[in-house]
């Protein structure tokens, strides 16, 4: 994982970028929502999401947008984070990895792709 | 947040466990995330499902962090050390060969003077000093044993070299002891079994001499063997380690005779029996039973010592200075790693005021500046136990002779620890606390002086700590290397260079035959003074600095009975002139009284002093018992035989009465030539010669007198080799922080004498004013050092062998020896001062 090419991105990056994709979040925010989106299986605590924040602001795939109150949580003010193009470009790339791979999966084990 | 729940506080007081830098950026928000999880738990379940889910986070975070800030940390510092490598290559060199000079040297002193002991239990056994319990027959010594209210079991053993095998003989060191010898000592056979009280000429192999011998083969159980021409049959293999005692390769089962007064006792205190009580019982029961050494202002009194203390003999006392030594080496070594670190500290002020000033905390620096230290201290760590591996491997070059034999471990990894534990303690500390100390890690003076002059006198200080631990070792080592060439020259009534000595051993042989062992030695001498070049030839049983035994009694001058003993010592012809003895009167035996064994005697003068009381005992007669007495022809000066017990004591205080030999061989003879021109070339053809009167009989140890000197004094030597290596490092350190602290002092004050210099002072004026300025330093602790020093010299003296404290010449010497090497460093130190342009200066200003 480098800064030119993050792929393969760990699943805890991926999902964070899948959750800013759809607009700024905080971190607790993006903690719910990725344990929402994988039904608990990816619950990570806030050593281990802080240091993907971390490592996400170093590699540029993420930045801050700076501090505000959360009003569906408890109106704390809280840091929020934003994708950047590089961001998004990394996303795409992890993506068509993530595609291929399945493809090349998909026809190895006989599974049908959905429809 | 004064009202937040305890396991919140706990939470925040976690998360001081992520590095600086990583926390200050997060440590709120995950903090405010834990507090919405705790809100949302409900129940003692929820937040202990919290709590096992936070440390998990934690214990999978942490390390990450830690090491990702490391990472970025090292690569900094590597890239500081680029700029300023020599700075960085003198404290890894100082620390490195502190670590490891002194590991390697106490690790090899220490495994060769403190083996431990193959004994079950050890701190229990003791040694009985100059004492013989009864033993005139098995039983008689059971008898004793068994009824002992204070010793568990007691055993004797007897040892010496003996010839081994029947057409090829092999020398080997055997003990005879008695049957309880392994049981008491608690040494299970490698194979086969120990001694029962049953055994008759049994024999227990040493696990060396099996495998020289029998090539390690289990058959050789239960076949026979030639001990001394005695046949015994072998019963057991000894465990690998197990020498006890004086490397012993064969054990072999006692036989008691009376009047065999070489015994030497060992002995198990009874459970629950102390020290101090088995000292009072023993005092008790021990002039009874052996009053003859029963006087304790008698050097040689009868006692009961721990047998770990007896092993290790002298060496014990030595073996806290050695400690010491290192303590000091390693003090010094770290007095120089913190001068550097300090000056490195103080030198980096503006690189760190910018730091701080881009918006770097404390925590953030303070944490840079421990990363770097730690890295230093890991390399050196690293340089060190390579040093310490080199040491321990070249160590049987430089150890004397009859100590390398010794197996030992390599490397000692408690001090190993130790030395690196204390590195990295003063690499952190004194990396660390100049910047919390001066305050200024928060607020970096940029161009600031007034931090300087604080960290100059931390570290003029550190110099004259150097200097005064410099000057206390090189005293000692001065002092013990004295004490060892007095040692080596010291007057010991006989020539202790020239003569060539040859051992034979004839027991066992056709020379041992009864009636012929007198003609054999006559043979051999008379062969040896027909060489060309031998100027004199003798023999003897007791041979001085090597003698493997002794006799002795309590002799009568005229009838008159004696209130102490005197050693008996029989010699053949020539014995003095051939051993550069002083006959004070009367004359040298001859060969006719050898050949007719005349009843005559040689005396020394320790006899006339303490027996005879008149020096006028030429034709009195010297009697024991009732054999017929010895007719007085001449009298001696002491010769000082240096027994083995007491190497490196004189023993010349003792009475020693000279006789003809009646029937010599029965202890290991030697014949002593004395030749013409370099004695160091005779000794093969001298050594064939004998071997050639009959080849049966073992010839051995074919050396000069100067050679078993050596030997005798191995120890000393060691103390010599290793206390001048202590010095010679500790000059050394002394030497690269003398010279770091001058070149930082000149670097820092550049400006200062470019504008003294344009003021118009020359630069040989500016450079003679940092030499006074330092020069200071280094005088007091000059005079610390030699306080010290001179308080200690007594101390030295009592605990080494030979040493004795120095005069005020030797201290005078080494000051004036230290600050002129001081000086020359500080000098070389200053040279860029020399090059030094007014223009530059200001240039870079």
């Amino acid at each position: 994982m480098s800064k030119d090419d993050p792929t393969p991105l760990p699943p805890v990056l991926f999902h964070i970028l899948l959750s800013l994709a759809e607009g700024d979040r905080h971190g607790y925010a993006l903690k719910r929502e990725i344990a929402q989106r994988t039904g608990g299986k990816l619950n990570a605590g806030p050593g281990v999401l802080y240091g993907a924040i971390n490592k996400m602001l170093e590699l540029g795939l993420i930045q801050e947008s700076g501090d505000r109150p959360d009003p569906h949580l408890d109106d704390q003010r809280r840091r929020y984070y934003r994708i950047t193009p590089a961001g998004r470009k990394a996303a795409r790339a992890e993506t068509l990895r993530l595609r291929q791979l399945a493809d090349l999966a998909s026809a190895t084990f006989g599974v049908p792709r959905r429809a | 947040m004064p009202d937040a729940p305890l396991s919140a506080r706990l939470y925040r007081a976690l998360l001081n466990l992520y590095p600086a830098a990583f926390r200050e950026e997060y440590a709120q928000p995950m903090e405010q995330e834990y507090r919405a999880e705790l809100a949302s738990a409900r129940g003692r379940l929820a937040v202990a499902s919290l709590w096992f889910h936070t440390i998990l986070d934690l214990a999978r975070s942490v390390p990450a962090q830690l090491a990702a800030e490391a990472a970025r940390d090292t690569r900094h510092a590597l890239r500081l050390w680029r700029a300023n490598p020599l700075h960085i290559a003198f404290t890894i060199a100082a620390l490195s060969l502190a670590i490891g000079a002194n590991t390697g040297i106490f690790s090899v002193v220490n495994a060769l003077l403190f083996r431990s002991l193959p004994f079950q239990n050890a701190g229990r056994l003791a040694a009985l000093e100059f004492f013989q319990p009864p033993h005139d027959t098995t039983s008689q010594f059971d008898a004793w044993r068994t009824r002992s209210s204070y010793l568990a079991d007691t055993a004797l053993y007897e040892d010496g070299d003996f010839n081994i095998g029947q057409e090829r003989m092999a020398r080997a060191h055997v003990s005879q002891t008695s049957a309880n010898f392994f049981s008491l000592l608690g040494a299970l056979p490698y194979l086969g079994r120990t001694f029962s009280p049953t055994d008759h000429d049994a024999a227990v192999l040493g696990y060396g001499l099996w495998q020289e011998l029998f090539a390690g083969s289990p058959r050789i159980l239960g076949s026979a063997l030639r001990v001394n021409g005695q046949t015994v049959t072998i019963i057991g293999i000894a465990p690998p380690d197990f020498d006890f005692p004086n490397h012993t390769a064969l054990w072999k089962t006692a036989v008691f005779t009376p009047g065999n007064n070489g015994w030497r006792t060992i002995a198990r205190l009874k459970p629950g029996v102390t020290w101090p009580q088995a000292r009072a019982a023993f005092s008790i029961e021990a002039p009874r039973l052996w009053p003859i050494r029963f006087n304790p202002a008698d050097p040689h009194h009868s006692r009961i010592v721990p047998l770990r203390d007896q092993l290790a003999g002298p060496a014990r006392k030595a073996s806290l200075l050695l400690l010491l030594a290192v303590g000091l080496t390693l003090l010094i070594a770290c007095a120089n790693v913190a001068n550097i670190l300090l000056a490195r500290t103080t030198g980096r002020a503006p690189e760190l005021a910018i730091r701080s000033a881009l918006g770097a905390t404390r925590a953030r620096l303070i944490q840079q500046i421990l990363t770097e230290c730690l890295l230093l201290a890991f390399v050196s760590a690293l340089l060190g136990i390579a040093v310490a591996i080199w040491i321990a491997e070249m160590a049987p070059r430089w150890v004397p002779g009859p100590l390398a034999g010794q197996t030992y471990t390599i490397l000692d990894i408690r001090v190993l620890f130790f030395a690196i534990a204390l590195a990295v303690l003063s690499a952190v500390l004194f990396g660390l606390l100049p910047s919390l100390a001066a305050g200024y890690t928060h607020l970096f003076p940029a161009r600031g002086a007034a931090g300087f002059r604080h960290s100059n006198r931390i570290r003029e200080s550190l110099i004259a700590l150097q200097v005064t631990l410099t000057v206390v070792l090189l005293a000692a080592s001065v002092s013990v290397s004295s004490g060892f060439a007095r040692l080596m020259h010291a007057d010991r009534g006989f020539d202790t260079q020239s003569p060539i000595t040859v051992s034979v051993s004839i027991q066992g042989t056709r020379a041992d035959l009864k009636g012929s062992q007198i003609a054999y030695f006559e043979q051999v001498l008379a062969r040896l003074r027909a060489l060309t070049g031998v100027r004199s030839a003798t023999a003897t049983d007791f041979l001085p600095l090597s003698p493997t035994g002794f006799m002795g009694g309590p002799f009568r001058f005229d009838g008159r009975h004696p209130d102490r003993n005197s050693d008996f010592i029989p010699v053949f012809s020539d014995y003095f002139s051939t051993m550069g003895a002083h006959l004070v009167a009367g004359r040298d035996f001859t060969e006719a009284d050898i050949r007719s064994n005349a009843r005559v005697a040689v005396v020394n003068d320790e006899f006339i002093r303490q027996i005879a009381g008149t020096p006028d005992v030429l034709d009195h007669l010297v009697s024991i018992g009732s054999e017929a007495p010895w007719k007085i022809v001449g009298v001696v000066k002491s010769i000082d035989f240096l027994t083995e017990w007491f190497v490196g004591e004189s023993d010349r205080g003792s009475p020693q009465i000279f006789v003809a030999p009646r029937n010599p061989g029965s202890f290991t003879s030697t014949f002593i030539v004395r030749v013409n021109g370099r004695a160091q070339n005779y000794v093969p053809v001298i050594r064939d010669t004998i071997r050639a009167v009959d080849p049966t009989v073992p010839v051995f140890s074919a050396e000069t007198m100067q050679d078993r000197l050596d030997q005798a004094f191995a120890r000393p030597r060691l103390y010599r080799a290793v206390s001048l290596l202590f010095a010679a490092f500790s000059v050394l350190l002394s030497l690269i922080g003398v010279y770091g602290m001058v070149s930082y002092a000149v670097a820092q004050r550049t400006r200062e004498m470019g504008v003294r210099l344009a003021l118009g002072a020359t630069s040989l004026g500016a450079r003679s004013l940092l030499l006074r300025e330092s020069m200071l330093a280094v005088l007091i602790g000059l005079l610390c050092g030699t306080t010290i020093a001179l308080a200690t010299g007594r101390l030295l003296a009592n605990l080494f062998e030979g040493v004795q404290p120095l005069g005020p010449a030797a201290y005078l010497l080494t000051a004036v020896l230290l600050s002129a090497i001081a000086a020359a460093s500080i000098w070389s130190a200053t040279r860029p001062l020399a090059r030094l342009h007014v223009a530059d200066i200001l240039r870079a200003e």
